[in-house]
């Protein structure tokens, strides 16, 4: 008696198992929001993702140490920007930088084209390598026109971690 | 104690009440990973605990494993079965919670949503919560007589 239950038992849990696999690909296939069979996890090579389909995730334009962006910083050519939400940059900020929450970057675009030429060298960053937003926000940056857009990957965090110059908003 | 523990199993409105619950808790925490499975490949690096290969698939099948795990628990199909998964998966989250507690590794459990910017959700209430449902999910998978 127990060992039929046990063998009924197993043999659901695989049909479970498969219904659950099949649906799980086929839906996966086919959705925009979709990722990668095998994502893109070593945090050594730049920002970790999933690897959503048609939002790669381009380790080409990334900053990889905090060394570099702070000799970017002190060049004095390129705009710092945080994607990160507002209460985060009000919190603490890379000095100068401007705040584009990459979720309002719809509402927020227009008034900050404004000010920012599209050549004007940019540099995104968000809270470190487990943060994709500073990517999302590159990539819609380049969309829309701009032309040297890279991303410091360590972000925020690694950036006031080193005592490099931070600032709050109130 | 036995006595007790046989008025859980033999009634069949507390095996159904145990039942809706459990069904209705995994279709809800079901929904935003389908919804985003990058936030939840996320969530599961996060954790700390999965070899870089399985991520990404965990994050494609556990959904949908949790939404027919409570689909057939709350419809009544296969439900000791079903039962039986919905206790595997607490003990699966109860043992990544519980490493992550020891070693002091702080992560965003995303059990109902994700929280991207202050990954310190997971506790020892997480933990608490998971044993509970955990119990409640015995009262299924024991049941004797025959289910409404």
């Amino acid at each position: 008696m127990m060992r039929r239950i046990c063998v009924k038992i197993f043999k659901d849990l695989g049909i479970m198992i498969v219904l659950a696999a099949v649906t799980g690909f086929c839906v996966n296939a086919f959705s925009p929001s979709g990722i990668a069979l095998v994502g893109d996890w070593n945090p050594e090579q730049g920002v970790v993702s999933a690897r959503v389909k048609n939002q790669p995730v381009s380790h080409d334009i990334e900053i990889r140490t905090v060394d570099e962006a702070f000799a970017i910083f002190s060049d004095q050519k390129a705009l710092f920007v945080d994607a990160r939400e507002d209460a985060l940059f009000n919190e603490g900020h890379i000095k100068g930088a401007v705040s584009l929450f990459v979720n309002d970057y719809g509402k927020r675009f227009a008034g900050f084209m404004e000010k920012v030429p599209l050549d004007r060298p940019i540099v995104a960053y968000c809270s470190g390598r487990s943060c994709e937003d500073s990517h999302t926000l590159a990539r819609y940056l380049k969309e829309d026109g701009y032309t040297d857009v890279r991303v410091f990957v360590d972000g925020y965090p690694a950036w006031a971690e080193e005592g490099h110059p931070v600032e709050k908003s109130r | 104690m036995k006595k007790a523990a046989d008025l859980f199993i033999r009634n069949p409105w507390i095996d159904l009440a145990a039942r809706l619950c459990l069904g209705v808790v995994f279709v809800y925490a079901s929904f935003h990973k389908i919804t985003d499975p990058s936030a939840f490949a996320k969530v599961i690096y996060g954790y700390g605990l999965f070899p870089a290969v399985t991520i990404n698939v965990t994050a494609i099948v556990l959904p949908y494993l949790e939404l027919f795990t409570g689909l057939f628990l709350i419809l009544g199909v296969m439900p000791r079965s079903a039962a039986v998964l919905a206790e595997i998966l607490f003990l699966a989250f109860i043992i990544a919670i519980s490493v992550n507690l020891i070693r002091g590794h702080t992560f965003d459990c995303g059990c109902f949503s994700f929280n991207k910017e202050n990954p310190d959700s997971a506790g020892i209430e997480l933990l608490v919560r998971d044993l509970i449902w955990f119990a409640v999910g015995l009262v299924p998978v024991f049941f004797k007589g025959k289910r409404v």
